[in-house]
């Protein structure tokens, strides 16, 4: 595989390109060069310290390398994502149950595919990009269906008094959430290779990959992904939905 | 005016209400009227069980209302409320939401339903975001009609709308209530509109019922002095 490697001295050529927006910023009093300074700096702190990390992991055997790190990234993405679900009752644990039985189903399905092997190198990286998206995706659906269980509560209370019960007066909601949640990965596999190359095919062709053989990883990547956020977004509304009723399928009051 | 009740409650209290006990006569219009934050809403989603008393029973049909499936009393106890709350899609979608939920529709109902509201039937295909605010809460009345309720429950349901269009409503409301036999229950802050319409009226005031009877000799001759401050301040 043919790498080109970045020195230090090319690297630290880049602060240049974060000038530029800086500057227009002050130029056109726009008030974002703290934060353009203050987040270039974070990320690229946060990601050398994942490098270390990560080398750090793949040194140790693997199977306590991917079950120490898999279970960060799966409490990380849990405080992350429920965060969304304001004072939604059982929030947390629903949300940990979810991401961690679709990482392991989908770890399952890899493995016993044959599409990777059991190695912290593999697994970890891989890993990540199903919880990352799984964990933007509950996030959204977990925002959407608070602030409509807000916004359309007159509604609701319309379709319980005219006969429904709790699944049936919320399914409008459900649906929008479900829609909030999925649309960002429907329109990205949509479009997935004509607008962008995805980052992991990227990253396989600049390392000497072939361009098939990188896409093939992608196909499994991408549907990996899609079909963990669909049903991470899907379980989740349909679980916590219930929690916005009592047992006399009455509406109650959930503050934000 | 000889009632029989068709709703009843007993010491019913919750956070807000306190010791209620007052009767529904059958087949008339109630109106509970009092000021704001008085508890009239509160009151009136009692009875379709869309909240709960926490000490005390309702009663309807001298059943305890928690005997009912929830479901079925609502369906038995409609309800409008303030806002038309129509749901996304065309006043037929609104119409058949209520009858769909048992496989109960018949299209041919969403004529009959807009014709007791005096709408059109061309009405049924347009889509409720094009519609005035008197014609949506006139099709929010048909949606819970299109359930054939017995007891109509209707919280300030003309309070956002005009004038003319309030009248209007009150005689579609009259009109509904005399050939349907319907028992109704109006919340209002219009103590003419409780006048015009109403045969009873409950006065509350501070989660309490303080006054309830007939409402012509209930507002011209109040015995409790709330209810003299309460009529004399919308007069003045």
């Amino acid at each position: 595989m043919d790498t080109t490697e970045i020195s230090n001295l090319s690297l630290t050529f880049l602060i240049v390109f974060v000038i530029i927006p800086v500057s227009l910023s002050y130029w056109f009093s726009l008030g974002l060069s703290k934060s353009i300074v203050w987040s270039s700096f974070r990320g690229v702190v946060q990601l050398f310290l994942i490098g270390y990390v990560l080398t750090f992991l793949f040194s140790i055997p693997d199977w306590q390398g991917i079950a120490l790190w898999v279970t960060v990234m799966v409490l990380v993405a849990t405080i992350n994502a429920s965060k969304r679900g304001g004072n939604i009752p059982k929030v947390r644990m629903v949300v940990f149950l979810i991401i961690a039985i679709i990482e392991v189903s989908v770890l399952a399905l890899w493995l016993g595919f044959g599409y990777i092997t059991f190695t912290a190198d593999k697994v970890i990286p891989i890993s990540g990009m199903v919880i990352g998206n799984s964990m933007i995706a509950i996030g959204l659906a977990l925002e959407r269906l608070q602030s409509q269980f807000k916004e359309e509560r007159g509604r609701i209370l319309a379709a319980l008094s005219l006969g429904a019960t709790p699944k049936q007066s919320s399914l409008m909601i459900v649906r929008k959430s479900l829609k909030a949640a999925m649309i960002p990965n429907i329109d990205g596999l949509k479009t997935i290779g004509l607008v962008q190359l995805p980052g992991m095919m990227t990253g396989l062709i600049l390392g000497g990959v072939s361009p098939l053989d990188a896409v093939k990883y992608q196909i499994v990547i991408s549907l990996s992904i899609f079909v963990s956020v669909a049903i991470c977004a899907m379980l989740v509304t349909m679980v916590l939905y219930k929690t916005f009723f009592n047992d006399k399928m009455q509406l109650k009051v959930i503050d934000k | 005016m000889e009632t029989n009740s068709i709703l009843r409650c007993e010491n019913g209290s919750t956070r807000i209400l306190k010791q209620l006990c007052f009767s529904i006569p059958e087949n008339r219009i109630t109106t509970i009227i009092g000021p704001s934050g008085a508890g009239k809403s509160s009151l009136i989603m009692l009875l379709n069980r869309l909240e709960n008393l926490d000490n005390g029973t309702i009663y309807y049909k001298g059943n305890n209302i928690n005997d009912y499936p929830v479901t079925e009393l609502r369906r038995e106890i409609g309800m409008v409320f303030q806002s038309a709350y129509l749901f996304d899609g065309t006043v037929e979608d609104n119409l058949k939401y209520g009858p769909s939920l048992q496989n109960k529709w018949d299209s041919k109902n969403a004529d009959k339903l807009l014709d007791l509201v005096d709408l059109p039937s061309s009405y049924k295909l347009r889509a409720v975001t094009t519609l005035s605010g008197g014609e949506q809460q006139r099709v929010a009345l048909a949606r819970t009609l299109a359930n054939k309720p017995n007891v109509l429950l209707l919280d300030e349901a003309t309070s956002a709308l005009d004038v003319n269009t309030t009248k209007i409503i009150e005689q579609l409301l009259e009109r509904i209530q005399q050939e349907d036999d319907i028992t109704m229950v109006m919340v209002t802050h219009n103590l003419a509109q409780s006048m015009r319409i109403g045969d009873f009226s409950l006065y509350l005031q501070e989660g309490k019922l303080i006054e309830s009877g007939v409402t012509k000799e209930l507002l011209d001759n109040p015995s409790t002095k709330e209810l003299k401050n309460f009529l004399n301040i919308k007069k003045a």
